[in-house]
């Protein structure tokens, strides 16, 4: 075949990306590719024309199985526990436990029978925006201490502050001002954060809420996980 | 979990970096919609679980390959897990009985007050309805359950070579359409 004709080309492409290509076909149409950068192009271009059908189905949540396949057929486990000493205080280790912590979180939320890896560290709560962009993170520290930390960078403009608030029954408890240069955490004693509860993070004038309760938009909120025995 | 592309874009970055805690992270935003779609084409769950875990494999080793100046990271994925998906089924030699009434989303397709009303699915929606009626529902159950030639064929009841000449003849009206 002359695969060298464009209209032939269009037609090979927008046939694979539709998937009615017969099996071998589509093996040597792969090949090609594979050699081919043009012929990419003309496939990327079938899946932009093509890719907008796919925003019509209806997510679905996968069994955790999944994902704990693609974690033991790539062996990940360890680069996810694999957090060094000295981690401590550490802007890398900060951005990375986060990151880290994040995403075993996220499986724990997600699969509740999943096997988490040892860690430094155990997660108290991912705290998110109402886009569900994780914005700070709570790490349970060795002994009592509760680490809160902000994952990427935030901003605040000077006159204002992130003031982190406890609610489980009753009025929000203020927990304390929150540093949002990465790098800094805001401690917070165990006890003070209800299992049960949420954490929140609300914009306050600088040096934190007048009245004792929150004041200003609620920017971040997150459920505290259950606590690892 | 909402798609923030940006978010997806800098996952995947990392991901090409070898950091498994962002690849995690990768997966927990977008395993259910591309669920969703692997279902929606495969008609059964353990072909859609065989093809997201083949998905997250591919998309761990070739992580490196995305480039953001030519696509979305969403896109990219669908991409490889509709391959991951239809390379699954045609090894199957069974099809699922009676998959899911195509019509429906057919007719999600179609409605006009459908709830994704992003510009691309519109304009897609209008070239799709100048198609005739049966070409244009061989292209969508294809695209949307992946239907081979010869299941099109059975379905619609026409030779599998009006199969053929129909979604030729569609995807390049298709292509002039969407591109003018």
């Amino acid at each position: 075949m002359n695969y060298d004709s464009p209209e032939l080309r269009e037609q090979l492409a927008a046939e694979y990306v539709l998937g009615t290509m017969p099996v071998l076909v589509r093996r040597r149409f792969e090949r090609l590719l594979a050699t081919d950068p043009g012929l990419r192009q003309v496939v990327e271009g079938w899946t932009a024309r093509l890719g907008p059908i796919d925003r019509t189905a209806v997510a679905q949540e996968p069994p955790a199985r999944v994902w704990r396949a693609v974690e033991r057929r790539l062996a990940l486990t360890p680069a996810l526990a694999a957090a060094r000493p000295g981690w401590f205080g550490s802007l890398t280790f900060w951005r990375g436990a986060a990151l880290a912590a994040t995403a075993l979180a996220a499986v724990a939320i997600l699969y509740v029978a999943v096997r988490v890896p040892p860690a430094p560290t155990s997660v108290v709560a991912i705290l998110s925006d109402d886009q569900g962009n994780p914005g700070w993170i709570a790490l349970g520290a060795r002994g009592d201490g509760i680490a809160v930390a902000p994952i990427g960078k935030i901003a605040v403009d000077a006159a204002h502050a992130f003031e982190l608030w406890a609610i489980a029954e009753g009025p929000p408890r203020p927990l304390g001002l929150l540093a949002s240069e990465p790098g800094h955490q805001l401690m917070v004693q165990a006890s003070l954060v209800p299992p049960d509860g949420v954490l929140a993070v609300s914009v306050e004038p600088a040096g934190g809420s007048p009245t004792g309760l929150p004041t200003g938009p609620v920017r971040y909120k997150g459920n505290i996980l259950p606590r690892e025995p | 979990m909402i798609e923030s592309p940006l978010l997806l874009q800098e996952l995947l970055r990392k991901t090409a970096g070898g950091d498994a805690a962002a690849f995690a992270l990768l997966y927990k935003h977008t395993a259910s919609k591309l669920f969703g779609v692997a279902i929606r084409i495969a008609g059964r769950g353990e072909i859609a679980e065989d093809a997201l875990q083949e998905c997250f494999v591919a998309v761990w080793q070739r992580a490196g390959d995305y480039d953001p100046m030519r696509g979305a990271a969403m896109s990219w994925l669908i991409a490889i897990l509709r391959n991951c998906t239809i390379d699954r089924l045609r090894r199957q030699r069974t099809r699922p009985e009676g998959h899911a009434a195509p019509e429906d989303a057919l007719s999600r397709l179609a409605a006009p007050d459908s709830a994704d009303q992003g510009a691309e699915l519109r304009a897609l929606r209008a070239c799709l309805d100048e198609l005739e009626e049966s070409p244009r529902r061989a292209v969508l159950l294809a695209y949307l359950y992946g239907l081979t030639r010869e299941e099109l064929a059975a379905h619609l009841a026409v030779p599998v070579g009006t199969v053929k000449s129909w979604i030729r003849r569609s995807l390049d009206r298709l292509r002039r359409c969407l591109d003018s």
